[in-house]
């Protein structure tokens, strides 16, 4: 034996000489898995939210039909009647939302059930969409980029999309493109984040307080450093609520349109569109985790992971950035 | 701890058959003389004892105090195995995140020991650990941060999930690893005696014999998968505890 097969085999770790990992048989995640792999971190600590006490009390039904007002009949009718049953029979039905969640963590994570999961991701993630969050609020006006409009849930189906494990990867300049080509997809990315900058300029956003209250509101039941911080921004917009609301607006339109920019340029807007994220995140208190009534982390980590997916690659076609498919 | 009873029932039924299982581990490689992870299967056994202990309180069966001794003991050993891995000139990154999960599973069992018992104490005086409501421990952010560490852990073992082994070919495997090991390895986690194991666990996983098949079907316990599963359990577990305590 050489000391090279020596040395090779020694990198190969004490856990294959018990036969825990086949190295042979291992292909690392490429940047795609990874972001699945977000995806599915995402719907596992979803389905552990779901598993709060308060999602089995009478909080959670009246929650889900407080996004019923406001909307049309034909939404806002099946949405009160789902609220209802759901209160009649809580535990049953929570328990089976959290494990249907659970189901598709696991499921997008464990590669011999990606596609099932992912299936199933997009169809939970509408039907949340509607009778869990009113369409996210966008059609009763209440919908705004700082409480999570145009709802968090619709991102994970619109995620569940782009990623899906197409048997024949397209060329794309970013990961997001190799299921539905990069014009699908940069067209998709143009309407969601232009979707945000109309609905920061609609009252709910750019009316003097809104802002403000909605960003010190959140502040509730949060660790000290996030109600200052909450408090503090909430603060700062009391007097100038239309004016950040325009500027918001001009980042989120900017953001929008920059996935169509030269390399170079893209990868800025793409550090942008996070950065907003994240400041979106924190206004949004971090999606009400703290407290045990948050269904999950809201829109910020959705919007950020999905930016990551339009990071601009390197120029390189499927045959030479070869990908592991699942099974 | 807070939360549906049923719910607390079932997580701790969970956590008992995997300390159960972590157990037999533990039974069937020391009897057959078959390699596994031996610290890992002890501190399995004791954090699925301790996890239903404090999510059903009558299931307490040891002692109620010094878990936190225990499991920070175990933090500071995985702790210097990953120093120890990060030293060696063949460290590899499975043998890093491999300690640096159980330096998180320990470090999170170690602050809701430390969180329980602090919100027990604040609400009745006592040393209970029941009775605790969401949004009543110490640094939530903390929580977050180990629950959010748990879960990245939980979804990146899923992923490899696939790439290790069954329990039947690790049988056979391990049937032609054993006289290697005891002479060479003598322990889970040695370093030395890799290359000769390994080549002989390759082997063995390749070979379909009628006498290697009659041999598989004792080597179930001792399944790479089935200990994964395990991690996969305890972490979501775990990840559950820590979101209740936000």
């Amino acid at each position: 034996m050489t000391s090279q097969a020596t040395d090779a085999r020694s990198r190969a770790g004490w856990r294959s000489s018990i036969g825990v990992v086949h190295e042979d048989q291992w292909t690392a995640p490429d940047p795609r898995r990874l972001l699945q792999l977000g995806l599915g971190f995402i719907w596992l600590l979803d389905a552990m939210l779901q598993f709060q006490s308060f999602m089995f009390s009478k909080g959670f039904p009246q929650m889900l039909a407080g996004t019923a007002p406001g909307n049309p009949a034909v939404i806002a009718d099946p949405i009160s009647f789902s609220a209802r049953i759901i209160a009649e029979h809580g535990t049953a039905t929570n328990a089976v939302f959290a494990v249907i969640q659970l189901l598709i963590g696991l499921g997008i994570a464990w590669r011999p059930t990606l596609r099932l999961a992912l299936g199933l991701s997009v169809v939970w993630a509408l039907a949340v969409w509607w009778f869990g969050e009113g369409l996210g609020g966008i059609l009763n006006g209440a919908g705004s980029p700082v409480n999570g409009a145009p709802g968090a849930v619709i991102i994970y189906a619109l995620l569940a999309v782009l990623l899906w494990p197409g048997r024949r990867p397209r060329s794309a300049p970013f990961t997001a493109g190799r299921c539905t080509g990069a014009a699908v997809a940069r067209l998709l990315w143009l309407v969601l984040w232009g979707s945000l900058a109309y609905l920061a300029l609609l009252p709910a956003t750019n009316a003097p307080k809104a802002l403000s209250s909605m960003i010190s509101g959140m502040a509730a039941g949060e660790p000290a450093w996030l109600a200052s911080l909450d408090n503090h921004l909430g603060a700062f917009l009391s007097h100038r609520g239309p004016a950040a609301a325009v500027v918001l607006a001009i980042v989120l339109a900017v953001v929008a349109v920059g996935v169509y920019l030269p390399r170079p340029a893209a990868r800025a807007v793409i550090v942008l569109a996070i950065a907003t994220a994240t400041v979106i995140w924190i206004a949004e208190g971090l999606g009400g985790l703290f407290g045990g009534a948050g269904t999950d982390p809201n829109s910020g980590p959705l919007l950020a992971l999905l930016a990551l997916a339009y990071w601009p690659l390197a120029n390189r076609s499927p045959a030479e950035n070869p990908v592991s498919e699942p099974a | 701890m807070a939360g549906e009873s049923w719910l607390a029932d079932t997580f701790a039924g969970i956590m008992i058959i995997t300390a159960a299982y972590c157990a037999s581990r533990l039974v069937v490689s020391r009897r057959q003389h078959r390699p596994t992870d031996h610290q890992v299967d002890a501190v399995h056994v004791l954090m699925g004892v301790a996890m239903a202990g404090m999510l059903v309180p009558r299931l307490r069966v040891f002692w109620a105090g010094g878990w936190e001794i225990v499991f920070g003991a175990s933090a500071v050993w995985f702790a210097w195995l990953m120093i120890r891995a990060l030293r060696s000139r063949n460290a590899v990154r499975h043998q890093l995140s491999h300690h640096l999960q159980h330096v998180l599973a320990c470090v999170a069992m170690v602050y809701m020991f430390l969180a329980v018992g602090s919100a027990a104490k604040a609400a009745s005086g006592g040393s209970g650990m029941s009775g605790m409501a969401a949004g009543t421990a110490h640094y939530p952010t903390l929580a977050l941060f180990l629950a959010f560490a748990l879960f990245g852990y939980v979804v990146w073992t899923a992923d490899r999930l696939p790439s290790l082994a069954p329990g039947a070919a690790l049988a056979a495997a391990s049937a032609a690893l054993a006289p290697v090991l005891a002479g060479a390895v003598g322990g889970g986690d040695g370093d030395g005696g890799t290359v000769v194991a390994e080549e002989n666990s390759r082997s063995s996983l390749r070979d379909d014999s009628p006498a290697q098949s009659g041999r598989r079907r004792s080597g179930a316990p001792l399944s790479p998968r089935l200990s994964a599963c395990c991690e996969i359990a305890m972490g979501v577990t775990m990840g559950y505890m820590l979101i209740l305590m936000l």
